[in-house]
């Protein structure tokens, strides 16, 4: 009844918005895939440069990417809204004008979430108003009610994305290291920060029920006794920093280890001198395969939304699982215990994140976006990961998402910033939650599946 | 018209500066310490590329006249003779004394061999950065030309020597030398304060004993540090505890503590910072001793890096997050530095008292060199301080946005040198400093007034009487620009020269001491030479006194203890005094320390009252990030009674969170600990207060604990206040007392209402979580041993109470009561037939809102009324407030998440700022300030309604203090006014205050304690409060006066006991043991 009656509005408001529009325009509004890769993109880059840690940057590619798909899939019946799968979203306003360019208005709404959401508008700006203004100067009308459209999904989402309890965890209490329980993570050179997110636990999840539902095996017990599980995973760190300044520090090792370092943040100190090094997150990292699959599969831009949309979310979901571990065993790092023990000049590959150790958040997030790319593009979906070359890391060649993800698993290990249980039994968890994610979402729907595949 | 008078004026105030500065062309001194990057030698590759050079003055042909020697860091060094009327000579080439190091840094000028005429020798950093060469020490042959000779002295390290000081350790006659090195080290992390155990060839510092002109290592069982950790930028040689042999404070930069070498005199020194000092610099730079307060003791200022400037302030890295402080303090074992210059004042050579904000010299930006002397000749010592950098690489714009695109590429190539990168830091080329000293540890800022205020960037600084007037003359070593000189040509007072000559090889007596007695009082110098920061300064003794002054008598020590004394030496003259014409030897104790041995003495024993505090460790920033201090670390509290009736003195302590009151019960002179397991059950509460009374007259003693602390919130039992009743042997919690979720502060009982029982009173500091709030206070009436809550309106709103007392305040014979809180004033709840109302009548002063600690009655000015004395937060603090400029305090849910914030703000230039930078205001208020401000330089230098909408302070409640310092209020017989305590009692909160007849003279003096610790690195730490004794309103014993010493200790509480019919003084002190003195006058 209720969609009877918003098809009839809609044909009526068409009716006469179309004569009004007749003869005024020759060209159309095109919107590409390559607008939403360069939107998330735009994202990428301003998150970088405004300094998102990983977990709070994968909020803002999971809200902008839902935002886009909420828009697209009132449009294309090959998919299905999120409304009543994600937890409390509900139904996004239908569309009251047939001049709505999808496409636009997708892009519209994905723009309004992540401006919000940066710090620095100004930098996401320029690229969004320049492609708005191109839009605007072809055809004002169209771009118009476009726009009036992704804004109100964009409300819609925001209303919705204000209940996730993230304001509210931004003046919880900072995370206490004040203890002599030497197993308990400590603050970390050369910046010692605080932990950072020590509440993103409370965060509300994308599907899983709750924050603890892919609760990981506990680390192995603490002990700093020969012989120990824990203390010989301790000593692998050790040995494998070893083996790497033997190869003069380019193996194969080192290789992986850079090039998925994904560190937001690494703040170099000389003397009073101090800088620092920007990447991408690892969420942002995965964005950016996400990009690459859709390119090589010549992802049509509905297509590329879905992906990037059930990738964001797999990914956001993954940094909730891992973050209610990492302050639930609240372990050491290994820097901490080597420099305490073993050699009090050792610095690892990769500097060390401030937050816990167990479980790795690029092996959990990693485990989880493969598993959500490999839904969508299939297994054995190899590729060319050029995603780092912007920070001056080389092309690394993946045959499958699951390679690329167990490679990113072990980089942390090479990089010296986790025991191997946290690579491992991340990964597990990940793939647990990925799977969790990709049975439990209906987003392209099944009888389409093959039709929307490529175009 | 106007403007051209205007602008003739301003002229005119240019020339008129009380120094002037002829150029290089009049003068001849064409010096610059010109800077390249090269690709070996840059700030990336080098952390102290940017530290400059240093400047001797000395009179090498002793003409009288003091020549001028330059080191340059890549450009040669230079030395200049002084021909006379401000006219020099470049005599370099001639002298031999260009340096042969790649990186020349500190110089200093001494005898080293004893021949009567000064050597230089020059510090060089080699082995890094193909940096080569050593440490070069140019003899003066005595015709204008020197030898290098340092490899025959065993004085040509190879290690990064930034400078040496050359003095006698042993009194023996020559002299020995410290060799200060710098870390170049470039671990990232702290590592633990041990590791400056383990001694690093380059970096270690070097203590090396003259043996016949040969110089011997003795570093190590002289007991010196030469760790990798020892970034010594800073050397001050000074005989600190005035007992005739040198000590050494050694500045070391970043994270490693400063040294304080306590010269044992038998060739060993004992490294004791942590005992004397409460906390220091944190990237310490130059150092300087003086005796600012014409005490006989020398005083020590160390600089650091902290801007004046609100635009730099804000944009530049600052202080650390208060977790990483604690981390660094009580993980890895190094003592508290905060950044800001430190002007630690010695007390009697027992501590040191750190005052620089009070005294207003704490913030000079990126300095180096502290040069203390009476540049005005008015008797008081001022100073003058070279700062600037090239570039400022901690601008955080620059660390967090710049730097990333800038360097991102080329980071893995070492040695980077691309100018493109080091544009973008902006430069940190400022005026230099200097303060004219008020002779009480108060400093005047006359940089306008005094110097021309260029943007030169000056390193090396030294002192001597360049043109021979008899003044001191400044001259300054500076990056990419010509040297400085400052000539002195409004030096208004009197002055006294003294050149000391003595026959052993120390030729310039360099360690002696002269104490000069005047009609204006005395004044105390020693001779060393190498001062300030890579530089040494006139082996002269400089004394300045007014015009009107009367010179008594002068007295010269020598480093063997030989003394002369001259009567009334004749002013405006140079004396050269011999040592072989001193015959007497000096009594130092006669000479400088008070022979009053009276006062209190702590006692080892403890008659068995074995409490120590220990505070459970709760960090309230992490909750309520920009309140001005915890509420968390109040305690302990403690109460003298007796408690069983047996007409003996028992004591109680009220404990931190999880800890259980402890009871100590008297028996024959000595206590026992009691357990009373009704008490200790409820060891959850922090206790704040106690009090002790027969509540229901039952002829048994019953205890009431006031719980609080900053932890529980909301209807947490731990909140409610317990009243335990006496019953036979043991105590029973009385299940009736209303119940109050309160943060309670203070306990007090008294039978206001006149029907023969105590009735209790309430008193609550504040709401936790939301500080800012007012709490509830409340006065509990006892009928018949049941308590009712009277007058609700009236204590509900009495304010953030820490403090209050029952008294007669208006002579009417019943107990009104006098309140003191933070944000308010104090207040007089005037009692009117067992009714309380307020009377705003009786003091006179209408804005009195402080941060008040404490209240005490007392008499202090013996008028026969009662007086107040007020504890307030004290002057010695980054904050500041008057009635015309007050503190402010927003009180509001700022972000609308349910939870208040705080923000203070306080005057500066006739504008209101913030004291928090962009990341820490954002800690807490993220979403609001991160989307306003994406850059630190758009958020730095903003008024606090640039930074907040005018709507969002105007919405919030408005807290204000109109004063921070302690005082008392005279009882002026028709009211009270308020009076601020001297100086001395500014130094840090007052919180702990006892009214008692210490001297049995029949009447009562005030002990006065506090300090305090439970606040953020951007307030440092109150530490510098050695406990007072105020005999009245003018007379004031300081600690070492009194054989006090409670500096570092966060004492709560005094109270008097009565063991054996002697009464003693215990001492309770936040997180340590109580402490037990006896005491006589």
């Amino acid at each position: 009844m209720n969609s009877i009656f918003k098809i009839k509005s809609i044909t009526v408001l068409v009716l006469a918005l179309s004569i009004f529009s007749c003869n005024q325009k020759e060209e159309k509004i095109v919107v590409t895939a390559d607008d939403f890769h360069s939107a998330n993109d735009n994202v990428s880059k301003t998150m970088v440069h405004d300094i998102f840690s990983p977990p709070v940057a994968s909020r803002v590619y999971a809200y902008s990417n839902i935002a886009a798909y909420e828009v697209m899939a009132q449009f294309d019946e090959n998919y299905k809204s999120l409304a009543g799968q994600l937890n409390n979203l509900e139904e996004a306003p239908a569309p009251e004008s047939d001049l709505i360019i999808p496409e636009a208005a997708a892009i519209v709404a994905f723009y309004d979430i992540s401006t919000g959401l940066v710090f620095s508008e100004d930098r996401i700006g320029i690229k969004r108003d320049s492609l708005f203004n191109k839009w605007k100067n072809i055809d004002e009308n169209a771009f118009k009610v476009s726009e009036a459209y992704g804004k109100r999904v964009a409300t819609h989402i925001k209303d919705w994305m204000k209940q996730d309890n993230y304001a509210e965890t931004r003046t919880m209490p900072k995370f206490s290291i004040h203890t002599d329980n030497e197993s308990r993570w400590q603050p970390t050179p050369p910046s010692y920060m605080d932990g950072i997110e020590p509440h993103w636990m409370k965060i509300r999840p994308f599907v899983i029920d709750s924050a603890n539902q892919f609760k990981p095996a506990p680390p192995p017990e603490f002990s700093m006794e020969e012989g120990s599980k824990f203390h010989n995973e301790l000593m692998e760190v050790y040995n494998i920093r070893e083996k790497i300044a033997a190869n003069e520090e380019n193996s194969e090792e080192m290789a992986i280890a850079k090039f998925w370092d994904c560190n937001p943040y690494v703040s170099i100190l000389r003397g009073h001198l101090m800088f620092a090094t920007k990447k991408i997150t690892p969420g942002g990292h995965w964005m950016g395969i996400v990009k690459i699959a859709c390119k090589k599969d010549n992802a049509d831009f509905n297509k590329s939304v879905y992906a990037y949309s059930k990738t964001a979310i797999a990914i956001a979901d993954g940094f909730i699982s891992c973050w209610d571990e990492k302050y639930r065993s609240n372990l050491v790092r290994p820097e901490t215990l080597i420099n305490k023990y073993v050699d009090e000049n050792w610095s690892s590959v990769l500097q060390t994140p401030p937050f816990p150790e167990y479980t790795s958040g690029h092996s959990v997030i990693s485990g989880a976006a493969a598993i959500a790319l490999t839904d969508i593009f299939g297994d054995g979906f190899a590729f060319e990961d050029d995603t780092e070359v912007d920070y001056g890391l080389p092309i690394r060649n993946f045959e499958s998402f699951n390679a690329a993800s167990r490679e990113a698993a072990n980089s942390r290990l090479y990089g010296g910033i986790h025991y191997r249980s946290a690579i491992e039994v991340g990964l597990v968890q990940g793939k647990g939650l990925g799977n969790f994610v990709v049975n439990k979402l209906e987003m392209a729907k099944k009888t389409q599946e093959t039709k929307v595949a490529s175009k | 018209m106007i403007l051209i008078s205007c602008q003739d004026e301003e002229e005119e105030k240019v020339q008129e500066k009380f120094f002037s500065n002829p150029d290089y062309e009049t003068s001849g001194l064409d010096f610059t310490n010109t800077l390249k990057e090269t690709r070996d030698q840059n700030i990336l590759d080098y952390l102290y590329f940017y530290n400059g050079g240093g400047v001797s003055i000395g009179d090498i042909n002793n003409d009288g006249l003091p020549d001028i020697y330059f080191t340059g860091n890549q450009v040669k060094n230079k030395l200049f003779l002084n021909k006379g009327n401000l006219q020099f000579e470049d005599i370099t080439e001639k002298a031999g004394v260009a340096g042969n190091s790649t990186w020349n840094t500190g110089t200093t000028m001494a005898d080293v061999n004893g021949d009567g005429l000064l050597d230089i020798y020059v510090s060089a950093v080699v082995g890094v950065n193909g940096f080569r060469g050593h440490n070069e020490l140019f003899i003066n042959n005595g015709d204008l030309s020197f030898t290098e000779s340092s490899a025959e002295y065993g004085l040509d390290m190879d290690t990064y020597s930034s400078q040496a000081a050359f003095f006698d350790l042993e009194n023996d006659g020559d002299l020995d030398v410290y060799i200060l090195n710098h870390a170049v080290h470039t671990n990232e992390s702290f590592g633990p304060a041990s590791i400056r155990n383990n001694r690093v060839y380059e970096s270690g510092d070097k203590l090396l004993l003259n043996e016949n002109g040969k110089f011997i290592d003795i570093s190590e069982e002289a007991g010196i540090y030469g760790g990798a950790n020892s970034y010594g930028l800073g050397i001050t040689t000074a005989d600190f505890n005035n007992d005739g042999y040198t000590d050494i404070y050694i500045g070391n930069d970043f994270h490693e503590d400063d040294y304080y070498y306590i010269n044992n005199g038998d060739g060993a020194f004992s490294e004791n910072l942590k005992q004397f000092f409460g906390h220091t610099s944190r990237f310490s730079m130059g150092n300087d001793a003086a005796d600012v307060n014409n005490d006989g003791f020398m005083d020590l200022i160390t600089l650091d890096m902290l801007p004046e400037d609100e635009n730099v302030l804000k944009s530049s890295a600052g202080d650390d997050n208060v977790n990483l402080d604690r981390f660094r303090i009580e993980k890895l074992g190094y003592h508290p530095q905060y950044t800001r210059n430190m002007l630690q004042m010695n007390k009697g050579g027992n501590y040191f008292s750190e005052t620089a904000l009070m005294s207003g010299v704490a913030a000079t930006d990126w300095s180096w060199g502290p040069l203390f002397a009476d540049y005005d000749q008015d008797g008081k010592q001022d100073l003058f301080i070279s700062n600037g950098i090239p570039k400022r690489p901690n601008d955080l714009d620059y660390v967090k946005y710049t730097s990333n695109e800038q360097i991102q590429n080329k980071l893995d190539k070492t040695t980077l040198v691309d100018n493109d990168v080091l544009d973008k830091m902006p430069s940190g080329a400022v005026t230099n400093y200097i303060f004219k000293g008020e002779g009480d540890g108060n400093f005047d800022n006359r940089s306008a007034e005094w110097i021309k205020n260029d943007s030169i960037i000056s390193t090396g600084v030294a002192y001597g009487d360049l043109d021979g007037d008899g003044d001191l003359d400044i001259v300054t070593n500076n990056i990419n620009q010509r040297a400085s000189i400052y000539i002195n040509d409004y030096a208004e007072g009197d002055h006294l020269k003294i050149r000391l000559k003595s026959d052993s090889n120390n030729t310039f007596g360099i360690g002696s001491k002269a104490i000069l007695y005047t009609s204006e009082g005395k004044q105390a110098r020693q001779l060393y030479t190498t001062k300030a920061y890579q530089s040494s300064s006139e082996p002269i003794l400089h004394f300045g006194f007014k015009n009107s002054a009367q010179l008594d008598s002068l007295i010269v020590i020598w480093p063997n203890s030989k003394t002369q004394t001259l009567l009334k030496p004749e002013k405006n003259k140079t004396l050269v005094l011999k040592e072989k014409d001193a015959k007497d030897s000096a009594d130092y104790s006669r000479l400088f320390k008070s022979n009053n041995t009276k006062g209190f003495k702590k006692l080892e024993s403890d008659f068995g009252i074995t409490y120590e505090h220990e505070e459970n460790r709760y960090n309230d920033f992490d909750m309520q990030k920009l309140i001005p201090h915890q509420m968390s670390d109040l305690g302990p509290s403690v109460k003298v009674a007796d408690i069983n009736n047996d007409g003996k003195e028992d004591i109680i302590f009220g404990a931190s969170r999880f800890k259980p009151v402890e009871i100590f019960i008297q028996q024959n002179g000595n206590f026992k600990k009691q357990d009373f397991p009704e008490i200790a059950r409820d060891s959850l509460a922090e206790d704040q207060s106690i009090a002790i009374a027969d509540f229901n007259a039952d002829g048994k003693q019953d205890l009431f604990f006031a719980s609080g602390g900053g932890e529980s919130v909301g209807r947490n039992e731990w909140l409610l206040d317990r009243l335990y009743l006496g019953n036979n042997s043991s105590f029973k919690k009385d299940s009736l007392l209303p119940k109050i979720y309160n943060n309670s502060a203070v306990i007090r009982t008294a039978d206001y209402d006149n029907d023969g029982d105590q009735d209790i009173l309430v008193g609550s500091n504040s709401q936790n979580y939301d500080y800012g709030a007012i709490p509830k206070s409340y006065l509990l009436q006892n009928n018949n041993g049941k308590f009712k809550i009277v007058q609700e309106d009236l204590f509900d709103e009495l304010g953030m109470i820490n403090d209050l007392i029952f008294t007669d305040i208006d002579g009417d014979k019943d107990l009104d009561i006098l309140a003191v809180g933070e944000w308010m004033s104090p207040v007089i709840l005037e009692n009117s037939s067992g009714k309380y109302s307020v009377n705003k009548n009786l003091i006179k002063n209408k804005k009195l809102n402080g941060l008040w600690q404490k209240v005490t009655a007392a008499d202090i000015d013996h008028d026969g009324d009662m007086d107040y004395l007020l504890g307030n937060w004290g002057l010695n603090t980054k904050l500041n407030a008057s009635e015309e400029n007050p503190m402010r305090m927003y009180y509001k849910d700022f972000d609308n998440n349910g939870l208040t914030e705080t923000l203070l703000a306080t005057e500066k230039n006739g504008n209101y700022y913030f004291p928090y930078g962009l990341d820490e205001m954002a800690s807490q208020l993220s979403q609001m300030l991160r989307k306003r401000f994406t850059k630190y330089k758009d958020f730095a230098g903003k008024k606090i309604d640039e930074i907040m909408t005018k709507e969002e302070l105007d919405s919030a409640r408005l807290l204000e203090v109109h004063t921070l310092a302690s005082g008392y209020l005279e009882n002026t017989g028709s009211g009270f006014s308020f009076r601020e305590f001297s100086r001395e009692l500014q130094s840090a909160p007052i919180r702990a205050m006892l009214s008692y007849d210490f001297n049995n003279d029949g009447k009562n003096e005030v002990l006065i304690g506090g300090n305090y610790f439970g606040v953020t690195p951007y307030h440092g730490r109150f530490d510098a409060l050695g406990g007072s004794l105020m005999l009245n309103e003018n007379k004031i014993l300081d600690s070492d006066q009194i054989q006090l010493n409670l500096s570092q200790k966060s004492v709560k509480d005094f109270s008097i006991i009565q063991i054996d019919n002697k009464s003693y003084l215990i001492i309770t002190i936040n997180n340590s043991k109580i402490e037990i003195y006896e005491f006589d006058f």
